[in-house]
């Protein structure tokens, strides 16, 4: 009964995987069919460490998850705890906080575009309006202005997300914990940090593991929001690896810059895999 | 990865049933799977009906066949074969978009397929195709090639010979307000004057170009850099990038945002429709474009400007050099295709004067020969005055002409994007993109036997 089990996994995650290691030590540039496609073993890799875009797209991802993922936990965490507060209409006060999540990425990317847009755009007039900026400005020109979208994006569309896990997670804290604290003395402050938080850090760290899994590997929001410019200013490692490998054709490139992303994201699902099997999640994760 | 297969597979099932019709088909049978087979057999039960009687030569066309093109194409392509009964013309539809075309081409040029006979490649891919050894060379028939506007014929040699045809042009023009201005601006520096003097609360915007990061912003680049003296490549194939011209006409056009205040910060997201789309409302002076705006902006139903603007020669440099970047479509043959001498002929065919301008009436292009603009029948095809579209395009430059030019684009691209939005200055943006350029020159190891006798793939 394994072996159908074991037939998929080998079919759909380790044999693309294998032919993108396979192809990442082959020189294959579809642009220069003359040259074929040699085995050049870690030569693509070489190049990658002197290459300056890869780098930048590194710190990029970086300055993404973080950011990002810092934001979406700690704005979960705050309107979890309110959601939990409420006790009548929590259903639909749970379906219009995940609305946004249920909106597809690229629609979503494309309304936050929208918003930003030239001089015009809602974000400026808003602004403007209430006093912030003096005039317009032209957020997808500057380097760092660009990455308010893009950010603001992610954290919109991925924050309901984060509250919904943690919101389940805090519903598995029986009261009477909190009854045993208050009649020992503990304040709000006291409870929540002595209760609340303790129990709710396996459902934290899996919140934790989920976003910045995805955060790692974002493509489609800054594909369609900011194509990765101005510049470069603001291209992740996935969005580098599509261009090199579907825009520029080096098929060989590509994939030893998709092999980073597919390491990076590995490496950190082992860490975080290790710390939660260390804190017991299995129970109060599901 | 897999696309690539399947389109692989497809291509052997395809060309399995091409050769059929000619010949042996039995390895190609052997080495498929009973699938693969019966498809292939319901694919050949389905082409039966169409062959060709005895004696008749099949040459396949692929390129822009949609609306009127399509309209167009097909009633040249049934005169040639009225005048030559012999031969018989199949289109093959590809896709219109520029990338997925290019992309189709190579997956079956690559595989060395022989159809389609004839491909309408796009000015920047001809030296790709030359040197991959995909598209036959064109002297052997002895082309008119005088007949054709130089940068024209430039873009389509590779290695001193010519390998396609030019069939039609596209170049950029300079779209001047006749309300607000008397004459064009002549030079760069009269812009920037004309355009403040100009510019006002109800237009507040001077100038405007493609400026986002893509292939627009290069032509927009270049045609700064020609003007003002500078190059990419020189004629021996290096590196020119990192001279004072180059430098001079960055510094220009950053200026020209962030000083100047005449060409909008907003056009460094802006491709070509947002910049009709600001001139069409009124609110540029200036506008660099195709020839396809013309009519759109005379459109009064959409148009604030219909009546009120005028095309002109893009400005001068201070060399008194004014240029502007050559596009548009050319005829090439493929070099596994089993029968170039009839496809020769339908090429020919197709650049002839009377055809070029039966086109331009039928689909407004701007046709590729400069001997037809003095020609009656043109000025009421054209949307621009044939004598003075013809004086812009004697002035067009081709872009690098390198098989990589793709590749030089996208660094262009990004070295140029960060110059104009102030995260690197000029300078070594333009030495940075140099470098680059010059490794990925390396890299290519353009052999100079890739000749167009197949052994280069």
């Amino acid at each position: 009964m394994v072996l159908p089990a074991v037939g998929a996994i080998v079919l759909v995650a380790i044999f693309p995987l294998a032919w993108t290691a396979w192809e990442s030590l082959h020189l294959h540039d579809l642009r220069m069919p003359w040259r074929g496609r040699p085995f050049v073993g870690l030569e693509n890799y070489a190049r990658l460490l002197a290459d300056g875009r890869f780098w930048g797209a590194a710190w990029h991802t970086g300055l993404f998850v973080v950011v990002t993922v810092a934001v979406e936990l700690f704005v979960g965490l705050a309107l979890a705890l309110g959601l939990d507060r409420i006790r009548r209409g929590r259903g639909l006060a749970r379906v219009v906080v995940l609305l946004p999540w249920a909106v597809p990425t690229a629609v979503a990317a494309l309304i936050w575009r929208f918003m930003f847009e030239g001089e015009t755009g809602v974000a400026n007039g808003l602004l403007t309006a209430a006093g912030v900026l003096d005039e317009p400005i032209i957020w997808f020109v500057g380097s760092v202005t660009a990455w308010v979208p893009v950010m603001l994006g992610d954290i919109w569309k991925m924050t309901p997300f984060v509250t919904l896990l943690l919101l389940a997670g805090l519903q598995n804290i029986p009261d009477t914990l909190y009854e045993a604290a208050r009649m020992d003395g503990a304040g709000a402050w006291q409870r929540f940090r002595e209760v609340t938080l303790p129990l709710l850090r396996p459902a934290l760290l899996v919140a934790l593991l989920f976003r910045t899994l995805d955060a790692v590997r974002v493509f489609d929001l800054v594909y369609v929001l900011t194509g990765g410019g101005p510049g470069t200013a603001t291209e992740p490692l996935s969005v580098y690896a599509f261009q090199a490998l579907l825009q520029d054709l080096r098929f060989g490139y590509g994939s030893a810059v998709s092999m980073s992303v597919f390491v990076l994201a590995f490496v950190l699902a082992l860490v975080y895999i290790r710390v939660l099997g260390r804190t017991g999640v299995r129970g109060a994760a599901t | 990865m897999s696309r690539r297969d399947v389109s692989q597979t497809m291509q052997q099932i395809y060309t399995a049933g091409r050769t059929d019709r000619r010949g042996s088909v039995r390895p190609a049978l052997d080495a498929m799977p009973f699938g693969l087979l019966l498809i292939t057999l319901l694919l050949l039960a389905l082409g039966c009906h169409e062959a060709p009687e005895a004696g008749t030569t099949v040459v396949t066309f692929s390129g822009s066949a949609v609306g009127a093109e399509a309209e167009v194409l097909r009633r040249q392509l049934a005169t040639f074969m009225a005048e030559n009964p012999d031969v018989r013309v199949e289109i093959r539809s590809t896709p219109d978009a520029a990338d997925q075309r290019h992309q189709l081409y190579v997956q079956w040029l690559n595989a060395h397929t022989p159809d389609p006979d004839i491909l309408q490649l796009d000015v920047i891919w001809t030296a790709e195709f030359a040197a991959a050894g995909w598209v036959l060379p064109l002297d052997r028939f002895g082309p008119p090639v005088d007949a054709f506007f130089s940068a024209a014929v430039r873009a389509n040699t590779w290695r001193d010979t010519l390998y396609a045809v030019p069939w039609f042009v596209d170049v950029g023009m300079l779209y001047w307000r006749t309300d607000l201005l008397e004459t064009p601006p002549a030079t760069y520096a009269d812009l920037l004057a004309d355009a403040r003097r100009a510019m006002g609360p109800e237009v507040p915007y001077g100038f405007v170009w493609q400026g986002a990061r893509y292939e627009g912003l290069v032509v927009v680049f270049l045609e700064h850099l020609h003007a003002f003296g500078g190059r990419v490549l020189d004629e021996k194939g290096r590196v020119a990038l990192d001279s004072d011209a180059a430098l001079q006409a960055l510094r220009f056009m950053r200026d020209a945002v962030h000083r100047h205040g005449v060409v909008p910060e907003a056009t460094l997201t802006w491709r070509e429709e947002q910049t009709r789309f600001a001139f069409q409302n009124g609110r540029a002076v200036l506008m660099r474009n195709w020839p396809y705006a013309v009519p759109l902006l005379e459109d009064t139903a959409t148009s604030r400007v219909a009546g009120r603007f005028r095309v002109a020669p893009l400005p001068a440099g201070p060399g008194g050099r004014s240029a502007s970047v050559l596009g548009g479509a050319q005829l090439a043959i493929n070099a596994h295709s089993e029968e170039p001498d009839a496809a020769w002929r339908v090429v020919e065919f197709l650049v002839r004067a009377d055809a070029m301008i039966e086109r331009a009436r039928g689909v407004g292009q701007y046709p590729a020969r400069r001997d037809v603009y003095g020609r009656p029948g043109l000025g009421a095809a054209l949307s621009v005055d044939p004598a003075r579209a013809r004086r812009i395009i004697e002035q067009a430059v081709p872009r690098p002409v390198t098989p990589v030019y793709p590749q030089l684009s996208s660094i262009l691209q990004v070295w140029l994007h960060r110059a104009l939005t102030g995260q690197r200055d000029p300078a070594t943006a333009l030495e940075r993109a140099a470098d680059e350029i010059r490794s990925l020159l390396e890299r290519v190891e353009l052999a100079p036997t890739a000749r167009a006798d197949g052994s280069g793939g």
